[in-house]
């Protein structure tokens, strides 16, 4: 209970390492702020060009919205991922970069790795914002919609506070995992129906039927991924402008909750010996 | 109120010498083992207290783990064995300016700075006048801490750090900080401590130091106490074993 009360009492160190984070990061750049939007542009561009203009990927129009805008369409998944994809790699990052602050100073340890993901968030914010805005152009009706945007976005910041909690620990131990993690992200990412839509996957599985003669389809398990169930809701919000489906909700909640109490158990089983082991 | 500040008791603090260290997977894959190690004893059953309102000094030659204790006494590191129980605030000065992000301004990276020490944000705004004052960098106190020279980064650092006024201070040899001018003051500060009734418990090498400051102190020798007690004569039976 102690340590609950301590991390809760370092609210104001969270905030400031934030700060240090958001302030610091684009000082001496021309474009300043502008840089977190250029990068998920330019992601956007690319993927645009590849999968909707040269294979002809073709999502299903929104429904109820009528929307029909490859690029939006990507967005609203791309977003919530590369937040994601951020996120932990910053807070895995965050005890080996702050070595110097931790064998120097006490305070709650957790703050870093937290104070790490609320950073990216701040960035994401923005992105979203410019999200809402394009969204509203070509003719969708979101605003109602908005305030469980937000929720949802507090779930994906849970579940992604809770990974890199569990991969900031496994870094101090080994150097390895921000190396294997970039390569997993990127098969991640791929495995998640962010630049094509899940009815492909669907379509292939259904084609091939159960594995190894169980009836255990590809759907089946391509749908653990937790990933998955963030991008259909955040999709099905922003894009669809209608509810999404409970069971999306609740996984994604339940994902979240179980990275968050795993993360945190293994952070504060390890925190004590942090110092000896930069 | 008791008269006890801090109570060190049986502490023993353990690390690892690692003869070989597989931080890599494969590595440790391969060699089918996270590491090979010895453990060696940094401080082997250490019991002392130290009394409120004393200037308490901590001596002892290079690797006697002074430096251990301290950091056990600040929680940067916990003890294998025994416990140590503070009454009152305490506060380390280990190093000084560290969690200064170098882009931001001297102004940021006083409520950065304190934060980290668990100063609240009404507190620092309450101090910061004295903070900028005694560090003597007002001119530049809006400027990036990259831009400082080391010495006035170490003197805001320092600053920051005394302004948290713990009830227990542990210093390990900062005092070597700034020009002459700085380390007079710093001298005034340590002295206005003690008058107001404060702990401090101070790791040094320099045995005028530790002779003109402390009244109690600790030999520590290869991680065991050799003696505990008024400054005098123990720093006699250290210099005398030298």
């Amino acid at each position: 209970m102690s340590y609950i009360k301590e991390v809760l009492g370092a609210r104001e160190l969270l905030s400031n390492l934030v700060l240090r984070e958001v302030r610091g990061q684009y000082k001496r750049t021309i474009f300043g702020r502008l840089w977190s939007l250029i990068s998920p542009l330019a992601s956007m561009l690319v993927y645009t060009f590849v999968f909707s203009f040269v294979f002809k990927v073709q999502p299903a129009k929104g429904n109820p919205s009528g929307l029909d805008v490859y690029a939006v369409w990507l967005l609203c998944g791309l977003l919530p991922w590369t937040f994601f994809a951020n996120a932990v790699n910053a807070g895995m990052g965050s005890l080996v970069v702050n070595a110097g602050l931790i064998t120097k100073v006490y305070f709650p340890r957790l703050v870093l790795p937290v104070s790490s993901v609320f950073s990216v968030a701040y960035n994401w914010g923005f992105e979203m914002i410019i999200l809402v805005v394009a969204i509203v152009v070509v003719g969708g009706f979101v605003w109602p919609w908005l305030p469980f945007v937000v929720l949802m976005m507090l779930v994906l910041a849970v579940f992604a506070t809770g990974v890199g909690l569990l991969l900031s620990i496994a870094n101090v131990y080994f150097r390895d995992t921000q190396y294997l993690l970039g390569i997993i992200l990127q098969i991640w990412m791929y495995l998640t129906p962010i630049v094509y839509p899940v009815s492909l996957v669907a379509g292939q599985s259904d084609r091939i039927g159960g594995i190894f003669g169980t009836p255990i389809t590809i759907l089946d398990i391509y749908e653990l991924n937790p990933m998955l169930h963030f991008v259909g809701v955040f999709r099905t919000l922003l894009y669809d402008n209608t509810w999404p489906m409970v069971s999306d909700v609740v996984a994604c909640i339940v994902w979240a909750l179980l990275a968050l109490v795993v993360g945190a158990w293994v952070f504060s089983r390890k925190e004590k010996r942090l110092a000896e082991l930069l | 109120m008791t008269d006890i500040a801090v109570d060190v008791s049986n502490v023993s603090k353990k690390f690892r010498l690692y003869h070989e260290r597989n931080q890599s997977l494969k590595s440790a894959v391969m060699r089918r083992r996270v590491s090979v190690h010895e453990d060696f004893w940094a401080l082997q059953d250490v019991s002392f207290e130290v009394p409120t309102g004393s200037t308490f000094g901590l001596i002892g030659s290079n690797g006697s783990g002074k430096s251990t204790l301290l950091k056990c006494l600040s929680k940067i590191l916990y003890p294998e064995k025994g416990s140590i129980t503070a009454h009152g605030k305490l506060a380390a000065m280990l190093e000084v300016g560290s969690g200064f992000h170098p882009e931001l301004s001297g102004r940021e990276n006083i409520y950065l700075n304190g934060s980290i020490l668990g100063m609240g944000r009404k507190e620092i705004e309450r101090k910061f006048d004295e903070i900028v004052d005694f560090s003597g960098v007002e001119h530049f106190i809006d400027q990036p801490v990259k831009n400082y020279s080391s010495g006035m980064y170490v003197r805001l650092g320092f600053s920051v750090a005394i302004s948290v006024e713990p009830e227990i201070l542990v210093v390990d040899e900062v005092l070597a900080v700034g020009d002459a001018d700085f380390q007079k003051k710093c001298q005034r500060k340590f002295e206005d401590l003690r008058s107001e009734g404060k702990t401090v418990i101070l790791v040094s090498h320099s045995m005028d130091t530790v002779e003109r400051m402390c009244d109690r102190a600790a030999w520590l020798q290869n991680g065991t106490l050799r003696a505990v007690g008024d400054a005098a004569p123990t720093i006699a039976a250290y210099k005398s074993s030298l």
